[in-house]
């Protein structure tokens, strides 16, 4: 898959799964960190959630919460390890 | 102890009360469902998001109430249910996805504590923080709690209140348990409908209260509840709350009965009336919120407003006489019953 | 001088025990009730470890299944069960059960929800209606209780998630210091759910593993079930019978921090503790026990050491008897009143099973050995839940 399609629709799942529906795709920048104030300002339910999303969408499963909090740094960072999980199979 | 503020989203246009009309809101068919404020600068987004409809009333209502006030030494919420709509969406995750990897938000949402801890956390506040589930006399215990703290001298101020939501879940589950009408009725006709059921209502009252009060809207005098008990019961509960306070039936000027159109019963509010308070002005609620658990909460709301002349949101018919105490006696289902004797 | 509230009973039913006195022999010798589950329909039962109560539902309901109650869930029949030993223990009249001047005060957080699938078709309308439609509630395992026995005082329910049993603890002691009511019967009841295992499981806090409180490598917590009820008596009404503890204290605070998880800085749990201790009018030092909340979760724990830090000078002896039962949440704060009154009328101290490194700094105190023979005159118990609610109870000896 090509990168900044994948990156839109992360932007896209992020949206709906951590239920924050008045943001458009295009308000989330790709290196914007997704936890901590000076980001999207996200909490650990909602990396729970994502890593909800990374299992239904695409069909990765996630086992340990020390590596989720590696990849849940920005959209960047989970396409970056969706990229590189899938090439690997 | 006594009202000194209060705020309710309900099934009437309670909310804002600005506008003042000349009737309240007629509902039909079975749901009442409340007429819900915008929220967008009383709750943050990133918080409202992921709100169910109960805790989005509950916060819309306690928490400006809370931010007026400059202490607050207890948060006591009555709901039976909390957070339904959220409970039925994680059980439909579950079957669903057959219990496979599951979105937390909808079962931390889901216990009904998570309005009360929603309220400490936003406005900051460490103190006693409890929620009452039982059923039809959740908001009663929280009022009895409330009492307990204040006569404990552990407390000034505390926020008291309600919430209870129409849900899939509540309402399908007693719709097959035969709570709700088989015909179509109205507002305007619930009550004299003669036919067995109710409507299905629900919302949030908030009350400040206070242990002493120089400037208030009404007085809560006394509160009593008792389960599957008999007429009998009933009426010597009544008495001697009323004993208690030095006060006779002939001293109640006002009624508020929790009458529902069920004609199952409804025969409860029948006896009263007929047995103790023949006299009294008479007022009801359920034709104006439907029928919930906590909506004894609501009456409160109105008890208060009745007594202090604050606007509800429409033109209220008074009484000839002037009100000076009123009492609210409401069951649910016919089990649990519950008496607030309220005052100027 | 508020009066002496005393407990005069107590009945209890948990993954080490049947009844109370079972349970006392497991706490003694170390024996934990935590496995697999054997009642529990989930694709969780073979591949999570619970405190799982050693009784299917039909044995349960023998005792009242005769009386032909419809609708009745294991909730309320293990609620029945606990209710029934403590009112027995205790020694109470019909009369004296059915009293306006007694209060009984329940808690759950799963209630009648144990029936997840039921309820699921009930509440998508994919059935005609069963025979639960009524029991689904939280309260409806008081409310079954309060019609058996025809009582006619206060009767109430709270839920606030894993505290929920030790604020019902709580609120029967007040009621009985207000001089509304002579005497209260406290604790809670839950059943394990498909429904709050799979809710705690997307939480990923479920344990593999029996949990181990405490100990640097613990992996989450087990979830566990049962029900437990003290009955609390007010000094003019029970001086003619043994008196098995007292309750002298009860403080509540809120966290403020996040609704399913505990703050860096213990606040909740601080305070919650400071409230107690001035409820009571005694210090930290007079503490000799503390029965932790102690799931075995990273965050609680680490949370829970904090706490004892800030309150105490010198931490007292401490363990989690959820290492025995498991998490039984609604049940939980009034099973572990219980281990307490035994801690005090017997002298002696229940370990913390299965912690192997226990958390440096922090746990020269942990016990994890059965310790007899101790002098014990105040002991604490707490429990913490979800919303941020914290409560601490103090008990005494007579």
């Amino acid at each position: 898959m090509d990168k900044a399609e994948l990156i839109l629709n992360l932007k896209k799942q992020i949206i709906q799964y951590v239920n924050i529906l008045d943001y458009k795709p295009d308000q989330i920048g790709d290196d914007l960190p997704l936890f901590g104030p000076d980001g999207l300002g996200l909490d650990s339910i909602d990396a729970l959630e994502l890593s909800v999303m990374l299992e239904r969408e695409y069909d990765i499963k996630l086992t340990n919460p020390a590596e989720a909090r590696k990849i849940f740094v920005s959209v960047n960072s989970i396409a970056e390890y969706i990229i590189s999980t899938k090439s690997s199979e | 102890m006594y009202i000194t503020d209060l705020r309710a989203i309900s099934p009437q246009a309670t909310f804002d009360a600005g506008g003042l009309q000349d009737h309240p809101t007629s509902h039909s068919g079975n749901k009442y469902n409340a007429q819900e404020p915008d929220y967008a600068g009383l709750i943050a987004p990133i918080l409202l998001r992921r709100m169910g409809k109960s805790i989005r009333m509950g916060i819309g209502a306690g928490l400006p109430l809370i931010q007026n006030q400059r202490n607050i030494d207890a948060i006591i919420i009555g709901s039976s249910e909390g957070g339904l709509e959220d409970c039925i969406k994680f059980l439909n995750q579950i079957v669903l996805y057959k219990e496979g990897t599951l979105t937390p938000t909808n079962f931390v949402q889901s216990t009904p504590n998570a309005l009360a801890g929603s309220l400490a956390l936003m406005s900051r506040n460490t103190c006693y923080n409890i929620t009452h589930v039982h059923k039809g006399n959740a908001f009663e215990n929280a009022l009895i709690d409330a009492m307990l703290l204040f006569e404990e001298g552990k407390a000034d101020t505390i926020l008291a209140g309600n919430v209870e939501e129409i849900s899939d879940y509540n309402f399908n589950i007693e719709t097959l348990a035969g709570q709700f009408k088989v015909e179509d009725s109205t507002s305007e006709n619930l009550l004299e409908s003669g036919t067995p059921g109710t409507v299905c209502g629900e919302g949030a009252s908030m009350f400040i209260l206070k242990d002493k009060a120089d400037d208030y809207l009404a007085r809560i005098v006394d509160v009593a509840q008792i389960s599957y008990p008999t007429e009998e019961e009933i009426l010597g509960l009544i008495m001697d709350t009323l004993k208690k306070n030095n006060l006779r039936p002939e001293d109640i000027d006002t009624l508020i009965l929790g009458k529902s159109g069920d004609s199952h019963t409804d025969v409860w509010y029948t006896a009263v009336n007929r047995k103790l308070f023949q006299e009294q002005s008479i007022f009801t609620f359920k034709d104006l919120v439907g029928e919930y658990p906590t909506s004894i909460a609501f009456a409160t709301y109105l008890a208060a407003c009745l007594i202090s002349g604050r606007n509800i949101g429409w033109k209220l018919i008074l009484p000839p006489k002037p009100i000076k105490h009123i009492l609210i006696y409401n069951h649910y289902k016919g089990v649990q019953h519950g008496l607030i004797l309220m005052s100027i | 001088m508020t009066k002496n509230i005393y407990i005069t009973g107590f009945g209890c039913i948990s993954p080490i025990g049947l009844n109370a006195d079972e349970n006392l022999r497991s706490l003694r010798s170390g024996q934990d009730g935590i496995g697999r589950s054997l009642n529990l329909q989930s694709r969780y039962s073979e591949l999570k470890l619970f405190g799982e109560v050693k009784a299917d539902t039909n044995s349960l309901g023998a005792p009242i299944y005769f009386h032909q109650i419809p609708g009745l869930t294991r909730t309320d029949l293990l609620a029945f069960t606990a209710f029934n030993e403590a009112i027995q223990h205790s020694k109470l009249t019909p009369e004296e059960i059915s009293s306006h001047d007694t209060a009984f005060i329940s808690a759950s957080t799963v209630g009648g929800m144990c029936l997840t699938d039921e309820l699921y078709a009930d509440a998508n309308f994919l059935s005609a209606g069963s025979e639960f439609v009524h029991s689904y509630s939280g309260a409806a395992h008081t409310l079954q209780i309060a019609k058996f026995f025809g009582m006619k005082g206060f009767t109430n329910t709270i839920n606030t998630a894993c505290s929920s049993s030790s604020n019902a603890i709580m609120m029967g002691m007040r009621l009985i210091r207000s001089g509304r009511f002579k005497r209260a019967i406290v604790g809670g009841a839950e059943s394990m759910a498909k429904y709050t295992i799979n809710g705690f499981n997307s939480l990923q806090i479920l344990s593999e593993n029996k949990c181990k409180p405490f100990d640097i490598h613990r992996d989450g917590l087990n979830l566990g079930e049962g029900s437990a009820y003290v009955v609390l008596e007010s000094e003019e009404v029970c001086s003619h019978k043994p008196h098995l503890g007292r309750i002298i204290g009860a403080g509540n605070s809120n966290d403020t921090f996040h609704p399913s998880s505990l703050s860096e800085n213990a606040v909740g749990v601080t305070k919650c503790m400071e409230l107690a201790l001035m409820d009571a009018h005694i210090l930290p030092s007079d503490i000799n026990y503390i029965n932790a909340h102690g799931t075995g979760t990273q965050n609680n724990d680490q949370t829970e050491l904090v706490g004892f830090a800030n309150i105490f000078p010198v931490i007292p002896p401490f363990s989690s008897t959820k290492s025995y039962t498991g998490h039984t949440l609604g049940a939980s704060g009034a099973l572990e009143a219980i281990y307490c009154i035994f801690s005090l009328i017997h002298n002696e101290l229940y370990p913390n099973l299965h912690t192997v490194d226990p958390v440096p700094g922090y746990c020269e105190s942990l016990i994890t050995h059965f310790t007899p023979e101790v002098k014990l005159d105040c002991v604490m118990s707490n429990s913490y839940g979800f919303g941020g609610n914290c409560t601490s109870l103090l008990f005494a000896k007579s």
